[in-house]
Order: C-alpha cells, then sequence, then structure tokens
C-alpha cells in the first residue's frame, strides 16, 4: 500500500472514532432509538386513520379485480366447483369468437361517441345559452334527463323510436306518407339511436360543468386582450380555450366512463334486437355469464373490459399531465 | 308513573312486538319468484294460504329472469338455497337438479298422487333420473287463440286440417287481415313459430334437437325455415316489431296469436272476453297422420333439501297444489296447473282440456326449457334475425349460427 493513502486511511479511521466518541458523549443512540420509536408510532397512528379505507379498497375494488382474473383462468360454470383450471383456454375461445369483434367494435364506438358528442354539444349548448333570456330555465330543461334512472329513459326512448313512436309519425308528417323505420331493430341504426338517448341524458351534466369552468375564468386577461384588439375568436382560442382545458378534461373523463359503463339503456332498448348481445363488451359479458353461466368465460371478458378501460384512462392521465404543465 | 314503570313498560312491549313478530314469522313461508306480472296474484295466493292453513305464502318478487337466475346461483353456492321457489324445467332445471341442493318431492308427489288431482304424466314433467323435484306452478299449453269476429267475417271455422289451416290464411289475408300474428316483443318470443312449425312438420327431429342428434342446419330443421320463410312471403305473419303484442292482437293486427294459455287474462286485459271475442284451437299437423300434439310449458316450484324438514315449509306447498290452492291460484292469476278436480280457470282454458282429453293430445316440452342454457339465448336471438329478415338467405345463416354454438355444447359435453 503506498504511504500516502495509507497516511489518509489512518486519518480516517482516527477521524471516525472521534466522531463516534462525540456521538456517544451526546448520546445519540438513544436520540436515534427515540426517533427511530417515533417514526414508527407515527407509521402506526396513519396506519389506524387509514386502515378503514385500505380495508375497503383491498376487500370491495382489489380483492374483487384480483379474484376476478383468477377466474378467467378456471373453468367455472353455473352450480358447477371451481375447481378445474383451464389455462389460457377463456382467452383463446374469445379470440375466435364469431360476436367478439363485433361487441369490442362497437363499445370503440361508444368510446369515441361518448367523448365526441356529449363534449361538443353540451360545450355549445354552454356557450350559447350564457345570457340569452329564460337560461336558468333552458339550463334546467336540459339537465332535467340527468336526474332520471336510465331504465326509465331507456323505456320512454324505446317507445319514441318505435315503428309506430314519435320520430316516425314526425318523419311521416315530413314525408307526407308513411315512415316506420324500426331503429331499434336493424343493425346500422342500432348503436346510434342508443347512442343518441345517452347523449340527450349526460348533455345536461356537460353543460353545466362548461359553464362553471367558464365562469371560474378570470376577466382580466379577457378584458387585456380585448383592449389590445383581439377578435372574438382569438379570445376564445388563446385565452378560454387554454383555461378551460383542466375542465374540457374532467368532462371527457366523466363522459368515457359513463359511456363504458352504460348498460341499462343497451339492455332496454335493445331488447328485442337480436345483436343486443354484441351491443357493448358488457351486455356480451352480462350474456355469457350469466345467462349461458359460463361465469369464467364472463369473468375473462371482464378482464378484457378492464384492460381497454384502463389504457384509455391511461391516455387521459397523460394528457391530463400534459395540460397540467401547460396550465402551470 | 316512574322512570322504571315506564322503561319496564316498553321493555314488555318490546318483548310482546317481537315475540308478536317472531310467531308472524314462523307462519310466513317465503316464495322467490321472477314473475312480477303475477305479483298481486302472488299476494292474493298469499291470502287463500293463510285462510285455509293458518300459514301465509309470502312472494319475494324479482322483476328481471336473469337477475333472478343469478340470485338462485349464487345462493345456491353460497349454500343458503331459498326454501321454495319458483324455476323453469329444460336444461336449467337438470342443472338446477345437478348442484345437489334441492330437495326430492317423491314421498310428496306419493301422496299428490293418491288424492287423483293429477296424473302421473304431470308429475313426470318434473322428474330428473329416478326423482322428481318439482310441483306445478302452472302447466300452460301452447295454443292458438283466434280473433272470432274475424273469423265469422271471412266465413271460416276453427281449422281442423292443415289444408283447412291454409285455407283459412289465405281467405283473411284476402280480407286485409294478417292471419298469424307474431313479434319479436322482449327478445324471447322468436322461437314461437318455429317449435310449432317443427312439431307440425316433423316433431321427432324436434325432440332430436334437444339430446343433440339432429342439428340445426338439417334438413328438417331446414323444412321448417322454409314454411316459415313463404308464409312470410305471402304475407300470412303481423309487423314483428309490434310492441304491444297481446294488445295489437286485441286490436285486431293478427288474427292466430300462437302463445300459452296464461296469456287469457293478458288478452282480455287489453279489451277482448274469453270465449265471446277469442276462441282457442290447437293447431293441426302438416301430416295427418301424425299424432295430435300440443307443446306444454310447465314452470315448476322447487324447495331445497333443508326445507324438506320445515313443516311450514312442506305445507305451504302442498297447499299450492291441492284443490283449494289450485283454484285460488287459478282465480288469483288465471293459471291451470294440471289439477284434474280444480276448476279451470277459465273457459278457454276447459275448451283446450277437454280437447286434450278427447284427443289423447301428446304433451311436447316447450323449447325454451328443452334446449340447453348455453344454446338458449343465442339461438332465440338469431330466430328473431329471421323474423325481421325472413328470407332463406337469413335462414341459412340463421341456421348455421344457432348450429355453431348447438355443436360447440354437445362437443363439450
Amino acid at each position: 500500500m503506498p504511504a500516502g493513502r495509507a497516511l489518509r486511511r489512518a486519518g480516517t479511521q482516527s477521524q471516525f472514532e472521534r466522531d463516534q466518541a462525540l456521538l456517544e458523549r451526546i448520546g445519540w443512540s438513544r436520540i436515534e432509538a427515540n426517533e427511530k420509536r417515533r417514526l414508527r408510532r407515527n407509521f402506526w397512528v396513519a396506519f389506524g386513520f387509514m386502515a378503514p379505507a385500505v380495508a375497503l379498497v383491498s376487500g370491495l375494488l382489489l380483492a374483487p379485480v384480483v379474484y376476478n382474473i383468477y377466474l378467467s383462468f378456471t373453468k367455472w360454470k353455473r352450480f358447477k366447483g371451481l375447481d378445474e383450471f383451464a389455462g389460457a383456454a377463456n382467452y383463446e375461445r374469445l379470440s375466435t369468437h364469431r360476436l367478439f369483434g363485433d361487441a369490442l367494435y362497437n363499445t370503440s364506438l361508444w368510446v369515441v361517441a361518448s367523448i365526441i358528442f356529449p363534449l361538443a354539444i353540451g360545450f355549445g349548448l354552454a356557450i350559447f345559452l350564457r345570457g340569452v333570456v329564460l337560461e336558468n330555465t333552458f339550463k334546467s330543461v336540459i339537465f332535467l334527463p340527468r336526474i332520471l334512472a336510465p331504465t326509465a329513459v331507456g323505456v320512454i326512448w324505446f317507445y319514441v323510436y318505435a315503428p309506430d313512436g314519435v320520430i316516425n309519425r314526425l318523419l311521416s308528417l315530413v314525408a307526407g306518407g308513411k315512415v316506420d323505420i324500426g331503429f331499434l331493430y336493424e343493425e346500422n341504426t342500432v348503436t346510434p339511436a342508443i347512442i343518441a338517448t345517452f347523449v340527450w341524458q349526460t348533455v345536461g351534466l356537460v353543460m353545466v360543468l362548461i359553464l362553471l369552468g367558464l365562469a371560474a375564468i378570470p376577466k382580466d386577461p379577457l378584458e387585456a386582450a380585448r383592449i389590445d384588439g383581439a377578435t372574438r375568436w382569438q379570445v376564445f382560442r388563446s385565452i378560454v380555450m387554454p383555461l378551460l382545458l383542466p375542465t374540457i378534461l374532467v368532462v371527457t373523463i366523466l363522459s368515457v366512463l359513463s359511456g363504458f359503463t352504460v348498460f341499462d339503456l343497451l339492455w332496454i332498448m335493445g331488447a328485442a334486437n337480436p345483436e343486443l348481445r354484441t351491443l357493448s363488451l358488457a351486455v356480451f359479458m352480462y350474456f355469457e355469464a350469466f345467462q349461458k353461466g359460463s361465469w369464467a368465460y364472463g369473468s375473462a371478458i371482464a378482464v378484457i373490459i378492464g384492460v381497454v378501460v384502463l389504457s384509455v384512462t391511461w391516455i387521459q392521465a397523460l394528457l391530463q399531465h400534459r395540460v397540467e404543465k401547460m396550465t402551470k | 308513573m316512574s322512570l322504571r314503570s315506564k322503561i319496564l313498560g316498553v321493555a314488555a312491549a318490546l318483548s310482546l312486538t317481537v315475540g308478536g313478530a317472531t310467531g308472524a314469522l314462523a307462519a310466513d313461508v317465503q316464495l322467490f319468484h321472477d314473475k312480477g306480472f303475477w305479483s298481486e296474484a302472488f299476494q292474493k295466493m298469499g291470502d287463500a294460504s293463510e285462510q285455509d292453513t293458518g300459514n301465509r305464502i309470502v312472494e319475494v318478487a324479482y322483476a328481471n329472469p336473469e337477475q333472478y337466475k343469478a340470485f338462485i346461483q349464487s345462493a345456491i353456492a353460497s349454500g343458503e338455497t331459498p326454501d321454495m321457489f319458483t324455476w323453469w324445467t329444460g336444461g336449467v332445471y337438470k342443472d338446477l337438479v345437478a348442484s345437489g341442493a334441492i330437495a326430492e318431492l317423491d314421498g310428496i308427489w306419493e301422496e299428490i298422487l293418491a288424492t287423483g288431482d293429477f296424473v302421473e304424466s304431470t308429475r313426470d314433467f318434473y322428474k330428473v333420473g329416478d326423482h322428481i323435484y318439482g310441483v306445478p306452478l302452472h302447466l300452460s299449453r301452447w295454443v292458438a287463440f283466434y280473433n272470432k269476429a274475424q273469423f265469422a267475417e271471412v266465413g271460416i271455422e276453427v281449422p281442423k286440417t292443415w289444408d283447412e289451416l291454409m285455407a283459412a290464411a289465405d281467405a283473411l289475408l284476402v280480407a286485409g287481415h294478417a292471419p298469424f300474428h307474431a313479434t319479436v316483443q322482449d327478445g324471447w318470443r322468436g322461437f314461437i313459430w318455429f317449435q310449432e312449425i317443427m312439431i307440425r312438420t316433423d316433431p321427432a327431429a324436434y325432440n332430436g334437437l334437444h339430446d343433440g342428434s339432429v342439428p340445426y342446419d338439417s334438413d328438417a330443421v331446414r323444412n321448417a325455415f322454409q314454411v316459415w320463410a313463404d308464409w312470410y312471403a305471402k304475407g300470412y305473419f303481423s309487423d314483428p316489431r309490434s310492441t304491444e303484442e297481446a294488445a295489437d292482437f286485441a286490436r285486431g293486427k293478427g288474427s292466430i296469436y300462437l302463445i300459452g294459455d296464461w296469456a287469457v287474462g293478458l288478452i282480455e286485459a287489453a279489451g277482448m272476453k274469453a270465449g265471446d271475442d277469442f276462441g282457442v284451437f290447437i293447431m293441426p299437423n302438416m301430416d295427418a297422420a301424425l299424432p295430435p300434439s300440443v307443446i306444454v310449458e310447465g314452470g315448476p316450484i322447487m324447495m331445497s333439501k333443508e326445507a324438506l324438514d320445515k313443516p311450514d315449509v312442506v305445507g305451504a306447498l302442498k297447499y299450492f297444489v291441492s284443490v283449494a290452492g289450485a283454484n285460488a291460484w287459478a282465480e288469483a292469476s288465471g293459471n291451470y296447473m294440471g289439477n284434474n278436480n280444480a276448476s279451470p280457470p277459465n273457459v278457454l282454458v276447459a275448451n283446450i282440456n277437454d280437447t286434450v282429453a278427447a284427443e289423447g293430445t301428446l304433451a311436447l316440452e316447450r323449447w325454451w326449457e328443452a334446449v340447453p342454457a348455453d344454446v338458449q339465448g343465442e339461438a332465440v336471438a338469431e330466430f328473431n334475425r329471421f323474423m325481421l329478415n325472413p328470407t332463406m338467405e337469413t335462414a341459412e345463416e340463421v341456421m348455421a349460427n344457432i348450429q355453431e354454438v348447438n355443436a360447440e355444447y354437445w362437443d363439450s359435453q
């Protein structure tokens, strides 16, 4: 060992020993033990406060999800034991199922439609209704469908779309002859018809949220822009829209989630349609799990739905992150 | 009154209330079902059972059959099978029995048969293997109701042969009436005319569909679809998109309405009077050499194994199928349950009973119950698809699609 290095090491050791002696003199080990005890106590106090929430989330959300994933790898059927492992058979069967592609396609339509239409119409209404006569009355009327149960909405619109329903009667008046389109019976019209009902029900909430977002925009930058000679479009594009982005994102998340979870409307309005099973992945899962009693297979479909939902919400989370960075 | 006296008084009142309530509950027997449309009838049945036996049958209603099925499945899986509940015959009945949670009613049926109220063939409807697991909630025959005014208008009688049926249909069509009434309402009705045409053209093949020996793309099925498609092409059927089936029959939108005899009450509620405004007949066979037959729907009431040790529940079950119970049920719901010594619920059911007895009509199980549960939902949706686009091209697709599911099911057995 070189002499210089040996000297440095000796010096360091002696420094270390000196530090140890100092720590011992001031009772550092006792302080350290107390600190550890305090941290441990704090942890358990915090854990005590969190425990109910942790138990609820674990017991009611995480455990069923994990259990569902496990079920999707079994052969569990109605009245039959949960004792046979199926490997990936349920997923293989799903990938070749004649109706799975249609259900997935319709679910994609729902996701896209539930983002675009409620937002576009709700935004338009919010802008249009600001400051008009009877503004509050209009807003209340537009919001009203939101407080109705989806089942009731489904029944009402089932009769509105019926071959002798209101829409066909109006079309007959316009056409001057009998029109009896089976909106809910035709493959091409059933999904758009139910999406239109969904939009009718959800647009009120979107409008209210956008109105709240608009009300929260500070007046100063708007006035400053106008004084600087900005046109209404420039004000809207460069000031209103960026400040409204967080609200729009929240609205989008809410719309997508309600679009994914819609079941009642499809079940009621599509009851007589031969394509009912494929109107969404949720309905497809219900058919397989509860009508046919293939619970394991239904669980596999539920896992696929979960993956699709997670993918969409992941994209939304990325967008949210970006918007937060933009607005900071 | 001192505070102590007040506390004692409240305690005494509470104990009486709880005791009274417990006493009342002990005499209540719950009957779970999914037939919300008969809710009022079940309540009347509860009144009758309390009056006749002291034990009240209390309904627990589920509005949706799928939710109800899920509830029963979960209840059995968790070892909490309801004491008494309604179910269906056929594939789902066998599945339920296979769970091992259902009581064998062989002994109860011995007592029932000894009274002479029922015949053995009714009992056998509820048999799986060597044992019986249900009693009838209703025993409905699927028959043709006809509009008497429209028949009189065109001068036709009840058709006794296939040729007469076709002649009647042509005459009604010429007079501007849709001869046959059929809809896809609620999504489950698609099988009705399929099963009827199958049993009128090839009853052996119809039975073969249910044990997997006859495929859905066989010639027998293709022939039935051909008849069905021809009738649609001729304009025999009413608009399949009717949303008020019984009411539309009462409005005259179809002359012959094929449905279970439980629908008499629904048609009467829509404004027609049984016997006066509408009558009933059993459809004739295409081949006159075939024996007369009728589709039968035998909705069962079943019991859990544990309930066999509960005298109140056993008593309630026996009451339901007794003459007094059958009469009360018939009056409340308009349903026949096969009790020979009870009064028929209406004149049309009496007519059907007479016809069946006189002609020795064979009972064939309704397609809905006979078909495996794995095939049922997809097949009925395919039948609906055909009804909405009734061509042979659609029929070929429908047959292929059903057979795919059917073959998958039977291959897995």
